[in-house]
């Protein structure tokens, strides 16, 4: 028996959509022995980020922002790391005949609540972990899990007020909820003034939104990513009751991680539309954003 | 915001999520919520020079970083008490030096908004009635 056991996992199909089944293939060089159990854990690697030390909302955290310390490494109280956790979906126990482990197969099927795998939010993996007398014997297979547009319930969210005044109403409407990564959002912005108003400065843009969301530890932020802003109109004349209606296009990345809710994580996709105001006045800026769902698979 | 449809039969529920930074709310040490509560800018600011409350910034480091943090507090304490205590004084030539030039200053801009808009006036006079000038 050699010293260094050798497994391997093969997952396949490599990539799949929810409620699809994978089949795990466990290889071995040559037969395991002396071995106490032998389970297979399916799951994913979750990404998130949280705060590593100190209290957030510290009075020494104040001092982060002060002048003096602007660039001085090390200085900063507390601060937000990047780490991961596994969350297991279903652990299954590999039969052992006689202490001797030599390869085994299952299957898992993907369910239907699957957060899709993307770098910012999870990896999917089915674990193998042989507990043994002497060394351990550990190996890990990957698969994707890609969402599709039948895989995610398809409806429109609620419009969220995020600053203003709401001088002027402004309203997005999509022409679908569901959109696939690469593919074209195509909608109207409305915009019904409830006064007189200076001209108005229309733009859209999607934004990508990540939560951090641990169960023990103290979450991080969370970040936003807005996309290309789209100049709509510099110049929209804004006038009491005569609604303004403009269409807009807007690109959305190939490589978009899809909407997804993880276990300490999540990534929430929105298309914003902000409405400045011409000229120096009480005016405040208008923002509006409305949810969309982001998929990857047909 | 949960996109995913209901779990269908015969597959495992869905593990519980936890808590954003938003949904749990604010995070400070009990040492600091305790100064947080006093309604009284003096009791604040008394609380502020606490040795409890600068021994609690170290709450929420590792252990060992934590001890040693705990330990830099101890040794810069004074400096704190004196920082803080310089900095109640700064305040205070602040609010006799600066403030009158400023009320000063802004006479005509405050009899204009009399003039021109009295209700407002009155009522950003009635929002400060009650309050000592270190609470404005």
């Amino acid at each position: 028996m050699g010293l260094l056991q050798r497994a391997s996992v093969v997952v396949t199909p490599g990539v799949v959509t929810p409620r699809q089944t994978v089949q795990a293939t466990v290889v071995v060089d040559e037969p395991v022995r002396r071995v106490r159990s032998a389970r297979l854990d399916w799951g994913y690697v979750n990404f998130y980020q949280y705060h590593w030390a100190g209290r957030v909302d510290s009075v020494a955290a104040e001092g982060n922002d002060t002048m003096w310390t602007a660039g001085q490494v090390g200085t900063n109280y507390g601060g937000d790391r990047d780490t991961d956790d596994w969350v297991s979906v279903v652990v299954e126990d590999l039969p052992i005949a006689a202490s001797v482990f030599d390869g085994a197969a299952s299957s898992f099927r993907i369910p239907s609540w699957a957060p899709a795998s993307s770098q910012a939010i999870a990896r999917w993996e089915c674990r193998l972990a042989v507990d043994r007398e002497g060394r351990d014997v550990a190996a890990r297979g990957e698969f994707v899990v890609q969402i599709g547009t039948g895989d995610v319930e398809s409806y429109v969210e609620p419009l969220e007020h995020v600053s203003g005044a709401a001088e002027t109403v402004v309203d997005v409407s999509l022409t679908k909820p569901v959109w696939r990564a690469g593919e074209t959002v195509t909608g109207h912005v409305t915009l019904v003034p409830s006064t007189d108003l200076p001209d108005g400065d229309l733009a859209v843009s999607w934004q990508r939104e990540r939560e951090s969301h641990p169960l023990t530890r103290t979450p991080g932020p969370g970040g936003q990513l807005d996309g290309r802003i789209v100049q709509l109109d510099k110049r929209i004349q804004l006038r009491a009751g005569t609604p303004v209606t403009l269409a807009f296009e807007l690109e959305l990345p190939d490589d978009a991680p899809p909407t997804a809710a993880a276990v300490h994580s999540s990534i929430n996709w929105f298309v914003q539309a902000r409405l400045m105001y011409r000229g120096f006045n009480g005016h405040s800026l208008e923002r509006v954003r409305r949810p969309i769902i982001v998929v990857n698979a047909p | 915001m949960s996109h995913a449809q209901q779990p269908a039969a015969g597959e495992p529920p869905p593990p519980p999520r936890g808590l954003t930074r938003e949904e749990r709310g604010r995070d400070v040490s009990a040492a600091q919520a305790e100064a947080e509560a006093q309604t009284s800018a003096w009791k604040r600011f008394l609380h502020l020079m606490s040795p409890r409350l600068v021994w609690s910034m170290a709450d929420g480091y590792p252990v060992v970083v934590k001890q040693f943090l705990q330990f830099c507090l101890i040794l810069i304490y004074p400096a704190w008490v004196f920082a803080v205590l310089v900095g109640g004084l700064f305040q205070l030539a602040f609010y006799v030096t600066v403030y009158p030039l400023l009320w000063l200053l802004f006479w005509p801009v405050r009899a204009y908004q009399k003039k021109n808009n009295p209700e407002e006036y009155a009522a950003n006079r009635a929002k400060y009635a009650n309050k000592k000038w270190y609470e404005t």
